[in-house]
């Protein structure tokens, strides 16, 4: 088991607006997000002396660089905003993905060389298509793709999508029932971008497809804004305003399937099964010790591969037990209690983990699933960089 | 030629020193995989060392052009202004014989989205697009 566990916690969360194309910049947006975590802890600038993120952006096809503050916000450039560049004395900005990021905060807590991190998400949505594929030419591992038109990751989600389809006999009419029950999570979540707009199982069933059996609604809205979690030791954290979610335990996938495709389906599955094994050895729990799943859904399918890898429901048994309601708010396993990234809006994972920290400290109003110890959180799609947590409450 | 007509040709694969011997084998209407000898593995993507061992003992070997489809996708929109007049495009993942798992991604040419099937049969043909030959696939006639 892993040494610290339970040792560090979320003790704040914020949000900024998040909305399609923001008035504001982004650098704005991310100070609101972070004010916001830290007032929620009862905090304020001076108490940081951390922060970590993962600040890629968006695709332009190679057309255009990376201005900060618009398209990014680095950490570097986060502490010049918020002016306390001085008072930081930790960074993280290495990872695959931004909840790598987490990872190494409550590293950085644990191991005493910082006692209060944020760690944020900022993202733009740029303009245009949000994936370019404009060049004549195509170098690297995509002149294996261009030429055939495969160079989208909503067309390789659908591959892996149309085979889960084929093996187990299932169409998009089982996958509706989640699909509109996950938006009405969402219109019970103040932050979610789709909190306003009913969805019914004809709206999903006549939308339009991306990637044949990918439709607009299996996608997660690309949106401007930023997702911000403030960290600490639980120690602290008990004397802050809000009641702590410990970080009971953390993994990580290494798994890499063959270089052919960039997605399938049995290694995305073969990734999470990898990821809850060390899960489950890093927190001494396991599948029947989860309350509610924040599973990644970037790509609606993906709720489907860690469902089954995670060992929570049997294999090719998945949509099913979505189809049934289970996975509702009274069901017997809730997921994505807050809408997810299909209904709250992509920002890479963040807000599942604020969602399992707002289930464990039941902060999460008319969506609360009562008696919530413990939230499981995965991102990604179970392939290397993947990641996987598990919160809980605390003394629960 | 204007700007137009380049844009309208699909994305053509930059050749490098790792995969000209797949390129070069397509224009010459082969199949080549790389192979690890050292591990007596097939390899594709191509690579500098083998995915599996290590080894940079990789050479390509003519593979049988045979597999099955083992996914697929159909775009509606094109992915590019050159796939225009392919549209539905079917973008289908075949798993060649030679090797479980052995991955190469294709267009499924001259089929219908109905004809699709997990796990059908299919084989190597060659388009030949502008100045290059791509290897594509074709579903086995029934």
């Amino acid at each position: 088991m892993w040494e610290f566990r339970d040792k560090v916690a979320v003790a704040g969360v914020g949000y900024s607006k998040l909305s399609r194309r923001s008035e504001q910049s982004l650098a704005a947006l991310t100070a609101q997000a972070c004010d916001a975590a830290l007032a929620d802890a009862g905090l304020t600038r001076a108490a940081l002396d951390g922060l970590a993120t993962m600040p890629s952006m968006p695709r332009y096809g190679g057309a255009r660089g990376a201005v900060e503050g618009i398209d990014v916000v680095t950490p570097w450039f986060l502490g010049e905003l918020l002016g306390i560049n001085e008072q930081i004395e930790w960074i993280g900005s290495t990872n695959g993905m931004v909840t790598q990021s987490l990872i190494d905060a409550a590293m950085a807590i644990a191991s005493g060389v910082a006692t209060h991190v944020i760690v944020y998400r900022a993202l733009h949505n740029p303009p245009g298509k949000y994936i370019n594929f404009e060049s004549s030419h195509a170098g690297g591992h995509e002149q294996y793709t261009a030429p055939y038109g495969f160079t989208s990751p909503p067309a390789w989600a659908a591959t892996c999508f149309r085979r889960y389809f084929e093996l187990y006999g299932y169409s998009r009419a089982d996958f509706a029932p989640f699909i509109v029950g996950n938006r009405a999570n969402t219109m019970k979540n103040p932050n979610g971008y789709w909190r306003d707009k009913p969805l019914t199982e004809e709206d999903y069933l006549t939308t339009r497809m991306i990637a044949d059996p990918m439709s607009l609604l299996d996608c997660d809205i690309p949106v401007d804004g930023c997702c911000a979690l403030l960290l600490t030791s639980t120690e602290r954290a008990r004397d802050l305003k809000k009641p702590p979610a410990l970080l009971t335990g953390f993994a990580a996938s290494t798994h890499v399937g063959p270089a052919g495709v960039a997605q399938n389906l049995e290694d995305q599955i073969a990734g999470s099964e990898q990821v809850a094994r060390r899960l489950w050895a890093a927190t001494g729990m396991g599948p029947s010790d989860v309350d509610t799943a924040q599973l990644y859904d970037g790509f609606s399918l993906f709720v489907i591969t860690w469902l089954e890898g995670m060992g929570l429901v049997p294999k090719g048994e998945a949509m099913a037990f979505l189809r049934e309601g289970h996975g509702n708010l009274d069901g017997r396993l809730p997921i994505n209690t807050g809408g997810g990234a299909l209904g709250e809006g992509r920002l890479h994972g963040m807000t599942h983990l604020a969602e399992a920290v707002i289930q464990v400290t039941d902060r999460g109003g008319e969506r609360q699933v009562p008696g919530a110890n413990r939230s499981l959180v995965t991102v990604s799609n179970g392939l290397a960089k993947a990641t996987a947590f598990l919160f809980s409450r605390d003394g629960g | 030629m204007g700007d137009s007509a380049v844009a309208a040709v699909r994305p053509l694969p930059l050749e490098d020193d790792i995969s000209a011997g797949f390129w070069a084998a397509a224009r010459e209407r082969r199949l080549d995989i790389q192979y690890c000898s050292s591990c007596s593995r097939w390899n594709h993507t191509p690579s500098l060392t083998c995915p599996n061992c290590g080894s940079e003992d990789l050479a390509f070997r003519p593979a049988s052009g045979r597999g099955l489809l083992y996914a697929w996708t159909v775009l509606h929109e094109p992915p590019a202004p050159g796939f225009r007049d392919m549209v539905p495009l079917i973008v289908g993942v075949v798993e060649l014989e030679e090797q479980p798992r052995l991955f190469i991604t294709t267009n499924i040419l001259g089929a219908t989205v109905e004809q699709l099937r997990l796990g059908a049969p299919v084989e190597v043909m060659f388009e030949e697009v502008a100045d290059v030959v791509l290897p594509q696939f074709r579903l086995v006639g029934e």
